[in-house]
């Protein structure tokens, strides 16, 4: 029925099954329809923020999947400017997470504005000295760079090439895309920083702030490592499923293991700087502020526990499988290592929002707790099922992976 | 058809290729013309301006002076006005009460005249259930009719009697009397009202002093307050008043040293921003105010020239027939030594001492009795001993005392001459069985009323009007009167809201709101000068409601015969010139207040010129500025001031001596004492001594004590919670639908309760649901519970919030007035 | 009055704990003189909104030491740092510029038509002063009570859903004051002629308020005080809203001290100075 549209020389499921295949997506969608209709019309009572918790779950999901679509513009700077040949081979897919991770968040993030509506006054009324003016510039700025590497890609869709002004322009666009990859690598810079740097310039409260570097807080870079580290940790990851699923071997080992090794050295000097933060927190900020590090633990539903899960089991120990050849070489240890690491991205991004909001800091509040309504993880699993179908779309009909002709030809 | 060299139709076709330019093309148009920035800016303009949100409207600002009748303070209020809608109330600085500062619910009145939901709009038939709020709207014509025929087939069928009435109005308003002059009018004695802890001081005042005007605590000038339970900062008195004696008390403290000690049972906002709390057991005020007695007589502080010269039964005493009679110095030097009192109460009996040397040596003592806001009774020997404090130290009728007024000269109404229906409705007894020998001096007992109707196979009482309350809910008496009010046949409500007496109603005639009507404030309580307001509305009356005063005179036209020529007036306002007219008439006074502080004005002595000439003057300017006043005292006159039996003041009352031995004639005194519910013997009986709490309850099936407490931010009174006070409640008072107890962690912790746990409450009236909050400041074994939760009637924002303690008060009556005892319950915990 | 003039004002509060009562008529007359919305269940602290809010604290003794007192918190109008480094945490993180901090005045306004709703200036404000509209208050159809809507002031814009608010010192009373004067003729305005809702409310007269930076006015000479102190002071965040006790352990709930830091007023000494 589509085979028409589908890529040359590759085998994929008949239609029927392709769509059993995204019933769920579908339904995840719709769910995620019926809360955003909520949320729009009824306001955001339909969720459990509230003035303590005024960032709560979607801004996690936000923050979560911005920094695991890290993935796109590095591997992007790899591939096109370090010239990272072998990653050729999974850049597309990368592209194709990334720009997943960002319309998902940017979707996200006009539900989660109060007046929707007036959303472009950011721009409009922008207040230079917001991080979150510099994360809306550049992660909107981003997304159209995100689009101009995902056209080429559709471009290659057998039936759109047949066009010729179509062909020609996505092979004028392959030409320049090194210089919208170096665009992609600053703009990408920034916002990742501005995300960290969003929290780290909460100078009034002590669990968040950060000292820094000239306007710019040590979160802000500690942000953008995490996610350098973790983005290839989730294009691993995507890739390995979608291998899974259908069952082949798509992208060639040498490109997995390649933006493993970055991955696990990347990992590994963020742990240091991480650590090194903390501690400068525990002793700097911390005091400073008049408190002391376990007063932030001292009650509620947010213990210690998260920070030790934090660093260790989800930082330091994904490192030392990626870093070690052997172990990084193990399928299933690689799996498991950019299951943690991405965990552990999201696990600092929810210690940023969450449980920094629900630390009180005058002495006399109290600590909060917060849990999110269906709405608000309908609207979250809309973005999880909008990534699946695009991805399934994507690879269903547009040649993600160059190699998979090559690889599976071998294969039999 | 060609074009260019091409065939048009290929030109025109919707194929992909031009398809694509199409939409490419438009674009691009579209993004360079105006028309997204138009759009743009539309819907921002679109989201500054959604339709289903209101603009208030613009207009002429004017403010309007009135007084708040919210409680029996009289504060002076100023009401913001746009045009004709009321915005804001703000405090008045050109009243002498309260100059500028206001209680929160005052503050929020104009939700109470707003809120269409908790409002009658019209006179109303009852159609459902007593108790379910659904009523149907009938014209003024109809309701009254109704209410006449059944008031004259009562008086036709020789039963005047069988109407009741309870009014909530404070007493000597003008409403009050026009009240109860319709019920002598019609036949009946069953006038009742509302009992509140000017009763109690008035009782306490009557025994001692023979005085029967207001109790008049000059506070401002005072420099040691010892408050036996008032919350003086949580809306005892006149809150706008009290709240601006404390700010004086607290900026002149370095010069000043004035010294506030608060005795209560629990760190409450008085006791803890006091300068001193004293922790009671709750229910021993009067021994820990007869073991200060004891200190004081015993090391000689007290004032011998006032006690010798102008007290009565101090010393022993013999009476005419040559009796020997114990006196207050015996009494308390036998029984109220610091070591046995220190026992009663929990004090340490060194502390004791303290208080006493304190007290007995500062310059201008006041000894205060009464409990929170003083909305409920307090116990009338209680309040006796706290008296004889002030008494011993001599500070009656002087600079920063307590004075001795005379009731206001207002006007009296002409006499009433009742047909032969009413006199002999008169003769019957009234259902609340006052006039009888048991409570002697208390003006009214609902609680018996309660009981007789309960009791009764047939109610005895075939209507009641309810005026000004709601006593289904403020009632202390753990639901009795609720049970007697389903009972009664026909009620009537005068109720501007939707309170729970109403809902009971069968026929509502609702009041105005008090910033729509006209009527008088007759001295705000423990004011220490006159002072009379008129309040004037300050808007139109929003709805189909009526002034009562004016419903009243119309009604008693209708009855006709001798019920319409008592009330001889066109409208409520004429009642309330001839009332004003006692004032110019017997009185002099001033009607502008622009400072200095009237407190500070008394010591000029009784001479006064008024700042008016005539009478029409004097209303003039009372209706434009609310006021009359009289900023002035004689002090001393110790010789002239008591009005008891002896004409002295009377540490043994004469007067309850007079009354049991009335009594006593027909039974033996041992069994009048009993009826009283005094169980002190001898001559105890007659002077301030403390009487432990008794109730019929089992300590052992009940063995911790029940104390409600009363906020200032919290109505707990006739009038609903304002929504806006809602704001000022924690969540660890009402959370959701529930309230919450304060208990203390030791006592939690013997029933294994967290912060936040279910608990059940029961005494022997019934159960309650709330949660725990754990609070250091709460005494061990005592469960503190506030009122003002638990409303059944009204709309979402009071509705089904937190439960009514009253409804589970089983304390017993006090002994002598008759009271419900509200400040202990024994009660037992039930964790869920 | 020209050197004030250049230097602008500097609008702040002083509030006397020891004076408090906690009798709520500050919440109270705020909300109705700024139409603050009201729902059914104001207990849902985490949304209800309270542009001034009374925080109950307790010594934390047990019986029968106990002693409990309020700190009444409006906004806090927190200034620049003095080092340029930062101005308010509100100010510095808004997105559509929609909150400023008026030199002229000090005031950190909140502009409600231009807030986009994003509530990034929630989570940087350590005092909780900052309320999200969750619902439409003031929906002319339920839930608000029907006929509330008739007290509404013309003088303060009713809020949309979407939108954050806060206390604005009154700012429209400053407005009135400023009109008043103007028409009279007068450049200045007097310490009395601007006083916010709260102020004016307080029973006991517990808060006060006026220009920091004129030394003639009450709150300049109160602040002076060994007893004043303000909320979170550490942080650096500037405050313009001081408080006063002389109690230890309510200052020392003002602000988070490590153990030995705090440092008790002894009476005797602040008397003998």
């Amino acid at each position: 029925m589509d085979s028409a549209l589908i890529p040359d020389g590759v085998k994929r499921c008949s239609p029927t099954s392709f769509f059993l295949w995204t019933v769920p997506w579908l339904a995840l969608l719709a769910w995620g329809g019926i809360s955003a209709i909520l949320c729009l019309g009824l306001g955001l009572n339909q969720t459990n923020m509230s003035n303590i918790f005024a960032f709560a779950l979607w801004i996690v999901f936000d923050l979560a999947i911005i920094a695991l679509g890290a993935g796109a513009f590095f591997t992007g700077f790899l591939t096109y400017i370090i010239g990272k040949k072998e990653l050729k081979n999974i850049i597309n897919a990368a592209v194709v997470i990334g720009f997943i991770c960002y319309t998902g968040a940017m979707g996200m993030l006009a539900f989660d504005l109060g007046q929707p509506v007036r959303s472009w006054f950011i721009f409009w009324h922008a207040n230079i000295h917001s991080m979150l003016v510099e994360v809306s510039f550049c992660i909107t700025c981003y997304m159209g760079v995100l689009a101009i590497e995902y056209l080429p890609i559709i471009l290659e869709n057998r039936k759109l090439s047949e066009i010729k002004e179509f062909r020609l322009f996505g092979h004028n666009l392959h030409h320049i895309m090194a210089l919208f990859a170096a665009t992609g690598v600053f703009l990408s810079f920034f916002h990742q920083g501005s995300l960290g740097g969003m929290y780290g310039v909460m100078y009034a409260r002590p669990f968040a702030a950060r000292a820094g570097f000239y306007v710019w807080p040590w979160t802000f870079f500690l942000f953008i490592l995490s996610a350098i580290a973790a983005g290839p940790c989730f294009t691993i990851l995507c890739t390995k499923l979608t291998e899974a699923i259908t069952r082949k071997k798509l992208v060639p080992s040498s490109a997995i293991q390649l933006l493993a090794k970055i991955s696990g050295w990347l990992l590994a000097l963020y742990m240091v700087l991480k650590i090194a933060d903390t501690l400068g927190w525990i002793y700097g900020v911390v005091p400073k502020a008049g408190q002391q590090f376990m007063d932030f633990f001292r009650e509620g539903p947010y213990g210690l526990w998260l920070l030790v899960f934090e660093i260790i089991i989800l930082g330091i120990i994904p490192m030392i499988i990626l870093l070690i050849p052997k172990t990084r070489q193990h399928s299933g240890w690689l799996i498991a290592a950019c299951l943690m690491t991405c965990t552990g991205i999201v696990l600092n991004r929810f210690m940023f929002i969450v449980v920094n909001l629900a630390i009180p800091v005058m002495p006399f509040d109290k600590f909060w707790s917060y849990l999110p309504t269906w709405q608000e993880w309908g609207l979250s699993m809309a973005v999880v099922g909008y990534g699946m179908l695009l991805f399934s779309l994507s690879y269903r009909y547009l040649p993600l992976f160059p190699k998979e002709t090559e690889l599976n030809t071998v294969g039999i | 058809m060609k074009f260019n060299g091409k065939d048009i139709t290929e030109l025109l076709a919707l194929n992909r290729r031009n398809f694509v330019k199409l939409i490419l093309g438009g674009a691009v148009g579209t993004g360079l013309s105006p028309i997204p920035w138009k759009l743009a800016d539309d819907t921002a303009i679109w989201t500054q301006n959604w339709p289903w949100v209101p603009v208030p409207p613009e207009g002429e600002y004017v403010h309007e002076k009135t007084i708040c009748k919210l409680c029996p303070g009289g504060c002076g209020i100023e009401v913001r006005k746009v045009d004709h809608r009321a915005v804001k109330i703000e405090g008045r600085t050109d009243f002498p009460v309260n100059p500028g500062g206001m209680c929160p619910l005052g503050m929020g009145g104009l939700q109470l005249l707003y809120n269409e939901q908790i409002r009658f709009t019209s006179p109303m038939k009852r159609v459902g259930a007593r108790g379910a709020g659904k009523f149907v709207s009938i014209s003024w014509e109809e309701a009254m009719a109704i209410l006449v025929d059944r008031i004259k087939g009562l008086r036709q069928a020789g039963q005047p009697a069988a109407l009741a009435s309870i009014d909530g109005n404070p007493g000597r308003s003008t409403m009050s009397v026009l009240i109860e002059r319709f019920m002598n009018a019609v036949g009946s004695p069953n006038y009742m009202r509302i009992p509140t802890s000017e009763d109690t001081y008035s009782m306490a005042n009557m025994l001692m002093t023979g005085n029967d005007g207001p109790m008049a605590y000059d506070l401002e000038n005072a420099d040691f307050i010892l408050s036996f339970g008032s919350g003086l900062i949580e809306g005892w008195g006149s809150p706008g008043r009290v709240l601006n004696a404390w700010k004086i008390w607290k900026e002149n403290a370095a010069q000043k040293k004035i010294t506030i000690v608060q005795i209560e049972s629990r760190a409450s906002n008085t006791a803890s921003k006091a300068d001193q709390w004293i922790p009671v057991k709750p229910g021993t005020e009067a021994a820990l105010a007869l073991g200060i007695a004891h200190i004081l007589i015993r090391e000689k502080l007290y004032h011998s020239e006032f006690v010798d010269r102008f007290a009565f039964g101090f010393s022993d005493w013999i009476t005419s027939d040559g009796k020997d009679r114990a006196g207050f110095r015996r009494l308390v030097l036998e029984k109220y030594s610091p070591e046995k009192v220190a026992e009663i109460t929990g004090i340490d009996a060194a502390e004791i001492g303290r208080l006493a040397d304190l007290f007995g040596r500062a310059r201008a003592p006041i000894a205060l009795c009464g409990r929170g806001k003083g909305f409920l009774p307090g116990s009338v020997f209680e309040c006796m001993a706290i008296h004889a404090l002030n008494a011993l130290v001599g500070n009656l009728n002087t600079p920063g005392g307590i004075f001795l007024h005379d009731p206001l000269p207002l006007g009296l109404l002409p006499q009433l001459e009742p047909d032969a229906v009413a006199a002999a409705g008169l003769k019957t007894p009234r259902v609340d069985q006052i006039g009888g020998s048991a409570h002697p001096f208390s003006q009214s007992l609902i609680e018996n009323f309660s009981d007789a109707v309960i009791s009764a196979e047939k109610s005895p009482v075939d209507t009641l009007l309810c005026f000004s309350s709601n006593p289904a809910y403020t009632m202390p008496d753990g639901g009795a009167f609720n049970k007697a009010l389903q009972k009664i046949p026909f009620v009537v409500s005068f109720s501007p809201y939707h309170d729970e007496t109403a809902y009971m109603a069968d026929l509502v005639l609702p009041d105005h709101h008090y910033l729509e009507k006209m009527d008088d404030v007759v001295w705000p309580i423990g004011l220490q000068y006159p002072l009379y307001g008129i309040t004037k509305p300050v808007v139109n009356p929003l709805y189909d409601t009526r002034n009562t005063g004016d419903i009243i005179i119309r009604l008693a036209a209708q009855m006709g015969d001798t019920v319409g020529k008592a009330f001889p007036w066109k409208n409520y306002e004429e009642v309330l010139q001839v009332r004003a007219k006692g004032l110019f008439d017997h009185s002099s006074g001033l009607t502008e207040y622009n400072g200095p502080e009237a407190w500070s004005r008394i010591s000029e002595g009784g001479n006064f010129t008024p700042d008016y000439k005539s009478f029409d003057e004097m209303w003039k300017k009372m209706i434009s500025g609310n006021l009359w006043y009289r900023p002035a005292h004689r002090y001393g006159n110790w010789g002239g001031i008591f009005k008891t039996p002896t004409g002295k003041f009377e540490f043994f009352s004469m007067q309850i001596d007079l009354a049991v031995d009335e009594a006593s004639r027909q039974q033996d005194k041992e069994t009048v004492l009993m009826s009283m519910g005094i169980h002190a013997k001898g001559d105890d009986a007659f002077m301030p001594h403390f009487e432990s709490l008794v109730s019929e309850e089992d300590h052992g099936h009940y063995p911790l004590k029940m104390v409600p407490y009363e906020m200032i931010n919290l109505s707990s009174g006739p009038y609903p919670n304002p929504p806006y006070l809602n704001k000022t409640l924690f969540d660890n008072q009402l959370f959701g639908d529930e309230s919450f107890i304060e208990i203390n962690p030791r006592t939690a912790a013997d029933y294994h309760l967290g912060q936040g746990d279910r608990v059940v409450v029961g005494s022997s009236r019934g159960e309650v649901q709330v949660r725990v909050n754990l609070f250091e400041g709460a005494m061990p074994g005592i469960v503190y519970m506030p009122l003002g939760f638990g409303h059944t009637a009204y709309d979402d924002f009071l509705r089904g919030k937190g439960v009514n303690p009253n409804r589970i008060i089983a304390g017993g009556r006090d002994p002598l007035s008759g009271y419900s005892i509200w400040w202990s319950t024994p009660v037992k915990l039930t964790k869920i | 009055m020209e050197n004030n003039l250049a230097h602008g004002h500097r609008f702040g509060m002083v509030i006397d704990i020891d004076k408090c009562t906690g009798c709520g008529t500050c919440m109270v007359a705020c909300a109705a003189e700024n139409n603050v919305t009201v729902r059914s269940d104001e207990s849902d602290k985490q949304r209800s909104i309270t542009w001034m809010q009374l925080y109950k604290i307790t010594n934390g003794k047990a019986f029968p030491h106990t002693e409990v007192s309020y700190f009444p918190r409006p906004c806090m109008h927190c200034d620049e740092d003095g080092h340029g480094h930062h101005t308010s945490p509100c100010v510095t993180v808004c997105v559509a510029t929609a909150t400023r901090l008026d030199f002229n005045t000090g005031i950190v306004s909140q502009i409600y038509t231009r807030c986009v709703g994003c509530r990034y200036c929630q989570a940087a404000c350590p005092y909780h002063a900052r309320y999200f509209n969750w619902w439409d208050g003031y929906k002319l159809i339920q839930p608000f009570p029907k006929g509330m809507e008739r007290s509404l002031s013309p003088e303060v814009s009713v809020r949309t859903r979407g939108v954050v608010e806060k206390c604005t010192f009154c700012h429209h009373r400053l407005m009135r004051a400023k009109n008043k004067a103007y028409a009279e003729g007068r450049r200045e305005i007097e310490e009395s002629e601007y006083i916010t809702a709260c102020a004016e409310a307080c029973p006991v007269q517990a808060i006060t308020f006026g220009d920091l930076n004129n030394p003639n006015h009450k709150v300049s000479q109160l602040i002076k005080s060994p007893y004043a102190f303000r909320l979170l002071e550490r942080l650096n965040t500037k405050p313009k809203v001081y408080y006063i006790s002389k109690k230890d352990w309510v200052r020392e709930m003002a602000d988070n001290y490590l153990p030995g830091e705090f440092k008790p007023i002894s009476t005797a000494a602040v008397g003998s100075r």
